[in-house]
């Protein structure tokens, strides 16, 4: 009966280990495919993530009217907070402080004490309601800022592109030609605001000679509430405000970012395709290098399937050796990477699904790249290789 | 490997990037002549069979409306990119003699009336169908009623006027105007 015999295993594993310096430059291309792989699937996974965490589905933000993409230039009367307490039901409420925070948020120069060269920060005006409503707060270190002092977010130092040892508690930042002492530092769960600077509200409109905030930020006690702004919103006509659920308020900066997430697949897409072809090299190299001895293996009774699966094996081996390296080299340095990018900074994320990515892309890697010297191998007749030079 | 093969490889490769470098459809602009979606059940016991005869345009009711006297208004929907509260049997209607932005101009949302902005303000009202409590209907208009923007609708209900000006109109009775072919 006419069986499929493969070729040992081990055969493949010798064959590599018999050219150690072709498969190590080979084993070192391959890895350094899959590094750019994981580097751009962490950056898109890290954006997303940061959009997505950012957002309470609670909270709904309300602005002037056609600003919802962007917040900064929407202006709202310094008493907006207290008008919308007032006429809101449902909003939530603890020892009958309600959860309604107005902000005042801008882009702006920063600079610090070393660097005087400024760098274009993100500040936010807040009061006490401020943590009450982004509930993924917490101050990490130091305290509450009062007059004359700010407190800075965990990536800030990314987004201003400085020296984290420049954001330190008690040094000096300058904003809007003032002097701000750092107070304390805060992290928000990966969420947006981690790269911005806060400070109290009424000193920022000293600071900038204005007096109306940017949004009120309002979180409602129940899913029901959000409707419940809105409908305000548009029953004052005369106020020309508008109300975005924060979560939709990031997801329409998701859908912004969309060609940017389109250009990184790309990119994915062609680092693949030059690993393939760098794989490809190299098993034809295998290919063409052993003519007589694969001829010599269909000569003593394995079949040419087996033959290229044998040539499929080498190629995955060495992918997977080389997705392996790189991901043993690229979660110690791209995991947890502060990145700065137009809405603030974020961290690459190089999680299970960045991972299984790049684990995924190195495999199709090994195995389009040794199908073709496969299929030669399995075209080549046997006498022609038995007499090849 | 033979030059046949590598034609083949390049072939496959610019036919790839080819596919991938197509020009993008694009998408119609979104047009209020789509079909109109049922009403809901509930929906259903607002609407109005015929249409009432004394409509007054959103125009005239806002200069003469007190609050609390029964009004019948007439107007188109629209007044903003989203003239809707999501969520809510709520919606804001604007004056017929406002026209929203031409077809020609291709504008996305013509209900926005973004090329008559200035006439907004005198002649756009909040419709609100409310329910025997007085409250907002917590359905949405577009689901609830069947609606969409730039139908126009004749409205009955309950005028509700503030210290701004502002013109509210608490539905009991909604007409939805035919298009006309």
């Amino acid at each position: 009966m006419l069986t499929f015999r493969p070729l040992p295993w081990d055969y493949g594993v010798r064959n590599l280990l018999r050219r150690p310096g072709r498969s190590a430059l080979t084993l070192l291309g391959l890895g350094t495919v899959v590094f750019l792989v994981f580097l751009v699937v962490a950056f898109v996974r890290g954006l997303e993530t940061s959009l997505a965490v950012s957002g309470d589905p609670l909270v709904v933000l309300v602005h002037s009217l056609g600003a919802g993409e962007n917040i900064e230039n929407s202006t709202i009367p310094g008493q907006g907070a207290g008008v919308l307490s007032a006429s809101l039901g449902r909003v939530e409420t603890r020892y009958r402080q309600k959860h309604v925070s107005p902000e005042l948020y801008l882009g702006t120069e920063v600079t610090t004490e070393s660097v005087k060269e400024p760098a274009m920060g993100l500040v936010r005006g807040v009061t006490l309601a401020a943590p009450l409503v982004r509930r993924q707060f917490q101050l990490i270190e130091g305290t509450w800022p009062t007059t004359g002092e700010a407190i800075v977010g965990r990536l800030a130092a990314a987004k201003l592109g400085c020296d984290p040892a420049e954001l330190v508690i008690g040094r000096t930042l300058r904003i809007e030609g003032r002097p701000w002492k750092i107070s304390g530092r805060f992290a928000a769960a990966g969420a947006a605001f981690e790269s911005e600077i806060w400070c109290l509200v009424d000193d920022l409109q000293q600071a900038m000679k204005r007096q109306d905030v940017s949004l009120v930020a309002v979180a409602v006690s129940e899913a029901k509430g959000l409707a419940d702004v809105g409908e305000f919103c548009k029953e004052r006509v005369d106020l020309e405000w508008e109300a975005t659920p924060e979560l939709d308020y990031y997801a329409s900066l998701q859908t912004h970012y969309g060609p940017v997430r389109s250009v990184a697949w790309l990119i994915v897409l062609l680092v693949s395709g030059a690993g393939a072809f760098a794989g490809l090299n190299t098993m034809y190299g295998a290919v063409v290098g052993r003519v007589r001895e694969l001829a010599m293996l269909q000569t003593i009774g394995f079949s040419r399937r087996a033959i290229a699966l044998s040539i499929v094996q080498e190629g995955v081996l060495l992918a997977a050796a080389g997705s392996l390296l790189a991901a043993a080299v690229a979660l110690p340095l791209l995991n947890g990477l502060a990145v700065r990018f137009t809405m603030g900074a974020f961290t690459l994320r190089l999680d299970s699904v960045s991972l299984l990515y790049g684990l995924c892309t190195g495999l199709a890697i090994g195995v389009l790249g040794s199908l073709p010297p496969a299929w030669r191998a399995l075209r080549m007749p046997v006498v022609d290789g038995l007499k090849a030079i | 490997m033979s030059s046949g093969t590598w034609t083949g490889f390049v072939g496959l490769a610019l036919a790839v990037f080819a596919v991938g470098c197509g020009q993008t459809t694009i998408a119609p602009a979104p047009q209020s002549t789509s079909a109109t979606p049922a009403a809901s059940a509930g929906g259903a016991e607002v609407l109005l069979h015929e249409q009432p005869v004394d409509a007054k345009p959103v125009g005239d009711v806002r200069e003469s409306a007190e609050d609390g006297i029964e009004v019948t208004i007439l107007g188109r929907i629209g007044g903003g990119a989203n003239p809707w509260v999501d969520g809510r049997a709520a919606f804001t209607i604007v004056d017929p003699k406002v026209e929203p932005c031409h077809p020609s101009e291709g504008c996305p949302t013509p209900w926005d009336y973004c090329c008559s902005t200035d006439q907004l303000p005198k002649n756009r009202a909040m419709i609100k169908v409310v329910d025997a409590a007085g409250g907002t209907v917590e359905q949405d208009a577009r689901q609830f009623l069947g609606l969409k923007e730039l139908q126009t609708v004749v409205v009955k209900g309950k005028a509700k006027r503030d210290e701004a000006g502002n013109l509210t109109v608490l539905a009991n009775g909604v007409f939805v105007v035919p298009e006309q072919k």
